[in-house]
């Protein structure tokens, strides 16, 4: 907080008018301000294809072969780097069973990003990518941003789907595609460093493209606690 | 000179400065005069800008954009400023031609003759109006700082430029501005070796007698020209401006009395629910008529001071320039603002009418169970029960008051003229509605009690200000009491679970209905509860014989061919379904969850609050599958977690110690769904929503209503011709979003209305255009059948001699303009 005076500014700024009538989501625990913006990610997908060890692995750099299956939601934070920017990733790790779909749908809303995940060596958790979209569409914003992922690519004997048929998938949903493993670490934090990418991308997209909103931005901006004016294509964040 | 010198020297050293080898060159070191130093400077620039004839760059096509360049300079203590303006050319492509001294003049000749088209009260962008009066591509100014009014100082001016304009060979018209700054007095003039030409310009406060009229001016103008003219060669043009100021017969509308459904004796809902739109007073501030002739011969019209047969009625065109106001107030508008302005308002809603204290917002846990009035309004009504003395009276009339609520709640009544459609649709944002108004606001079904609430509520708010509204909020929240009381579910609201991407009013509604539905379908099932579960298990898979205790309870269906571990079949429990949560409870969850923080300890912490609804999905298992094991739930709940071998065995997730799951099953016992602690409290639930809409701010009740308002408002602005919008909202604060929206309705209802003004006269025909006959007879009908005098009169008058063309215009309002070119021949002796 020390190394961040100017920020630290900006963000207190943020925070008084957030405690208006802003989104609760948005506003951030007192105790930690050290970050310039925060991305909501969810991690979905069928049950034990790997969600917690992919979480784990990213946020901990740790694997262990057998997580607890999750009980309905949990969550981390890591906070990242991007153009000089600290990034905080509220990271959502939900259950895949069908019966918690109720539950952790509830938490779609105010995620800015996905990350879908099959198993390359189940064929059942491949054929629910189409319903788990379903679902984002359904439940998520707009403009949330998903990322397609194969994980288990280290088990290649048992593999049953072809990396060729998830890149084709992930091109028929217009969403990127990435084969990872958690085990041996691969390609994990491409996965999440992507995503935040994107997310800044459609940021200042439609940041762009929306002048009403940049005229007295100002609050909608704050909500992703982007500094204003910050419309250049690529992202400061 | 001497007196001077100070300031020669510094212009000196200013010319020193700037010396290239081309000033080297030319540089006349024997100028000594302070004139001839102006002189020389202005050459200087001259030659600088390349203006001279041989040097001017000239394009063959230019763009409608003035560019401009100057220079600053002193003489005679005076502060001059010289600027040189031109039309900027399209491409950087010069013109093939040679520019030489015959193309420039014939150029500047066709300028002038194509400006007599045109009327000198039209804009070309350009920062001085020569250009459009005399036709001009491009042109040289001299603006003294203060006014040039003695006439030598103007004479000493005038040859000094001259003599520059003469020593450069200048190829661009020269004018210098004199007299008061507020004239437009300009003295112009451009010269090559064969012709002159002058460009003068009269600007007089009062209109003298002679210049009244065409006939005065034709003869001035001919007495201005030096070579003979024909007679009648003289060609006219005219244009009589007219400025009605009376344009109430051109609003399109006639003004609504936008709260005559507050009238008891004719109520009319459909008064109501019809929104004001459109501006309340005329939104046009004047039409300007112009009755324009484009040309005729001098003799052919008669317009001296003594008579003149110019009438307008048989100008051959027509044309119209429509002045809007500035501020042009809205009806729509102005209802939407007026609750945008409530969100400022921080009061509980129950305060403005003095009964948060009576209603025990203070203190909520103790209200619940007494409710101050708990029979709905409309029974009393129905059932023509006269009202209770303590019973708060507000400040809407009951029979005014009565029919709102019937308009929201029409189950109450009989009559179902404003039943609610069967089928409320939900218009999500999708690809059909991709540029409608304000698509980005949360929505709820259309024309369902959400929108006549938020509409009546706006209405009743416009009209009768907070009070009125309050007390709208107070009965609507009352009615809703009386149906959680009476298990009567609230009409008009899409069924099911709260639907995150409708409005919050809408989700609490859906939560109340649940909370209704649950309870009505409880007290049914509780009668006869003992016999399902009896009959449930009296399956005909052997397990009659069983003890009570140990009789399967609650199933649903078989799982399958699915089998325990000890051989019996599968059976999917009942359950409870998860609790339905409006989106800021879900919020409030999340919120929680975060609090927590993410070390592992925290993480265990959230598994045991999620772990609620898998307790008791267990005990519901275990009630359907007595003597079943936790891998036999988990073949059910969690396949990838169960291996088939031995008939059933547990995933290495499943056997980490100390693992939620099987201590949860450890603590489960055999309880069915129906006889289970409810994850959903519908008590709770009902009351919670009661009270939280009871217990708004003024600001929050706003927050509530303003989705279904603006929606509403934007179907109208299409239904009234609005265009589609182009803004879309990608935040998550409310309150901007509304902003945006609310700018979006102002703007769409402002441009709507302009719209109409423009068409009401223009007919089909666009602004600008001659009028058709209808257009002219509209708008002379408009003026009373008669046309005012004239605010303004132009004459254009024109000739072509042995010379060059001449021209003469004259504009008459309450000043007088009058601008002539004139060219002659030079002849020497």
């Amino acid at each position: 907080m020390k190394e961040l005076v100017a920020t630290d500014n900006n963000t207190s700024e943020q925070h008084e008018e957030m405690a208006g009538g802003g989104d609760p989501k948005w506003q951030k625990d007192a105790a930690d301000q050290n970050f310039d913006y925060m991305f909501k990610l969810l991690i979905i997908g069928n049950s034990s294809v790997g969600k917690t060890s992919f979480l784990f692995r990213y946020a901990d750099d740790s694997f262990t072969s057998a997580f607890v299956s999750t009980v309905g939601i949990d969550f981390k934070v890591k906070t990242v780097f991007r153009h000089d920017k600290r990034v905080k990733l509220q990271i959502w790790d939900t259950a895949g069973q069908e019966r918690y779909r109720t539950i952790t749908t509830a938490y779609y809303r105010g995620a800015m990003g996905f990350i879908l995940m099959y198993d390359i060596t189940n064929e059942e958790s491949f054929n629910s990518v189409q319903d788990w979209v379903t679902q984002i569409k359904t439940y998520s914003w707009d403009n949330a941003q998903v990322i397609l992922v194969g994980n288990k690519c280290d088990m290649e004997e048992e593999r049953v789907v072809s990396a060729e048929r998830g890149r084709q998938l992930a091109e028929q949903l217009g969403v990127e595609f990435y084969e990872t493993s958690a085990k041996e670490n691969i390609n994990v934090k491409a996965v999440f460093e992507r995503l935040v990418d994107i997310i800044c991308d459609k940021m200042s997209e439609s940041l762009d493209s929306e002048p009403a909103m940049l005229a007295g931005g100002a609050r909608g901006q704050r909500l992703t606690e982007q500094p204003q004016g910050n419309s250049t294509p690529n992202c400061n964040c | 000179m001497e007196i001077n010198n100070g300031k020669y020297c510094k212009i000196f050293s200013k010319m020193n400065e700037e010396i290239d080898e081309y000033d080297i060159y030319h540089q006349d070191f024997t100028t000594v005069s302070e004139w001839e130093v102006f002189i020389a400077r202005i050459e200087e620039i001259l030659n600088e800008w390349r203006l001279a004839k041989t040097k001017i760059v000239r394009y063959p096509t230019v763009s409608k954009k003035w560019i401009s360049k100057s220079e600053e300079f002193s003489f005679q203590g005076i502060n001059f400023k010289l600027s040189y303006h031109a039309l900027e050319p399209v491409s950087n492509e010069e013109s093939t031609e040679d520019s030489d001294g015959k193309t420039i003049f014939q150029e500047l000749q066709n300028g002038i003759w194509d400006a007599t088209s045109h009327f000198m009260d039209e804009d070309d962008g350009s920062p001085f109006p020569v250009s459009i009066w005399f036709g001009l591509k491009r042109y040289l100014m001299f603006c003294p700082e203060i006014p040039l009014v003695d006439g030598s100082i103007i004479k000493v001016v005038m040859s000094s430029v001259n003599i520059a304009f003469a020593n450069v060979n200048c190829g661009v018209p020269f004018f210098v501005k004199i007299r008061e700054h507020w004239q437009h007095n300009y003295l112009g003039f451009y010269e090559d070796n064969e012709y002159k030409t002058s460009f003068d310009v009269i600007n007089l406060k009062r209109i003298s007698n002679q210049c009244s009229h065409l006939t005065g001016l034709v003869s001035l103008f001919k007495s201005k020209i030096s070579s003979p003219v024909a007679l009648d060669a003289v060609m006219v043009s005219a244009k009589f401006s007219y400025e009605l100021k009376d344009s109430e017969a051109f609003a399109w509308r006639k003004v609504t009395h936008s709260n005559e459904f507050l009238s008891v004796d004719g109520f009319d809902v459909k008064k109501l629910i019809e929104l004001p739109f459109g501006s309340e007073r005329n939104p046009v501030a004047s039409i300007l008529l112009n009755a324009i002739w484009p040309r005729f011969r001098e003799s052919t019209i008669v317009d001296s001071s003594t008579f003149s047969d110019i009438d307008p009625l048989m100008a051959p065109v027509w044309k119209v320039t429509l002045k809007f106001r500035e501020n042009i107030a809205c009806q729509l508008s102005e209802t939407i603002s007026k609750v945008m302005n409530l969100l400022e308002n921080t009061a509980l809603i129950m305060d403005t009418l003095g009964l948060s204290r009576s209603l025990g917002i203070v203190n909520p846990l103790h209200k619940i169970t007494e409710a101050p009035i708990t029979i709905s309004k409309l029974v009393k009504a129905a059932i023509g029960q006269s009202s209770n003395t303590s019973e708060f009276k507000g400040p809407l009339p009951d029979d005014l008051l009565m029919p709102l609520l019937y308009y929201v709640f029409p189950d109450a009544v009989e009559d179902d003229t404003f039943n609610y459609p069967k089928q409320l649709e939900v218009e999500f944002k999708s690809d059909t509605n991709e540029n409608k108004l304000c698509n980005y606001v949360k929505t709820s079904p259309e024309s369902g009690l959400v929108w006549r609430l938020s509409v009546t509520a706006a209405r009743l708010h416009d009209a009768g200000g907070l009070p009125y509204l309050a007390h709208f909020w107070y009965e609507f929240v009352q009615e809703l009491q009386y149906r959680w009381e009476h298990k009567i579910q609230v009409p008009g609201v899409a069924g099911g679970a709260p639907n995150a991407r409708t409005c919050l009013l809408h989700q609490k509604l859906q939560l109340l209905n649940c909370c209704i539905q649950r309870v009505d379908s409880s007290t049914n099932q509780g009668g006869n509860s003992s016999d399902d579960e009896f009959y449930d298990c009296s399956d005909d898979d052997g397990t009659d014989d069983l003890p009570p205790w140990d009789k399967p309870v609650g199933r649903l269906h078989r799982l399958d061919n699915a089998t325990l571990k000890n051989g019996a079949p599968l059976y999917v429990p009942q359950t409870q379904d998860p609790a339905p949560k409006t989106e800021d409870q879900l919020e409030e969850d999340a919120e929680l969850m975060v609090r927590l923080g993410d070390d592992a300890r925290a993480s265990e912490l959230r598994a045991r609050m999620m772990s609620a609804s898998l307790l008791s999905d267990m005990e519901a298992f275990k009630a359907a599958n007595p003597g079943a094991e936790l891998c036999d739930f988990v073949q059910w709940y969690s396949p990838r977690d169960w291996l088939p071998d031995e008939g059933g065995k547990l995933g290495a997730r499943m056997l980490l110690p100390g693992n939620p799951w099987a201590e949860t099953w450890s603590v489960s016992r055999p309880v069915p769904a129906a006889r289970q602690r409810r994850l959903f409290d519908e008590t709770r639930e009902a009351e919670q929503v009661l009270h939280f809409l009871r217990s708004r701010t003024v600001s929050a009740v706003a927050e509530l209503l303003l989705p279904a308002i603006l929606r509403v408002a934007a179907a109208k602005c299409h239904e009234e011709g609005a265009p589609r919008g182009s803004v879309s909202v990608g935040g998550v604060d409310k309150r901007r979003t509304f902003e945006v929206a609310a700018r979006e309705i102002y703007d769409a209802e402002r441009e709507v209305c302009k719209c109409l003004c423009v068409r009401t006269v223009f007919g089909d025909g666009a602004e600008g255009e001659p009028l058709d006959v209808a257009g002219r007879s509209r708008v002379l009908s408009a003026a009373g059948g008669a046309l005012p005098l004239p605010a303004r009169k132009e004459f254009t008058l024109r000739v072509k001699d042995s010379v060059a063309p001449q021209t003469m215009r004259a504009a008459l309002s309450t000043d007088m303009t009058i601008i002539g070119v004139f060219t002659e021949r030079i002849v020497c002796l």
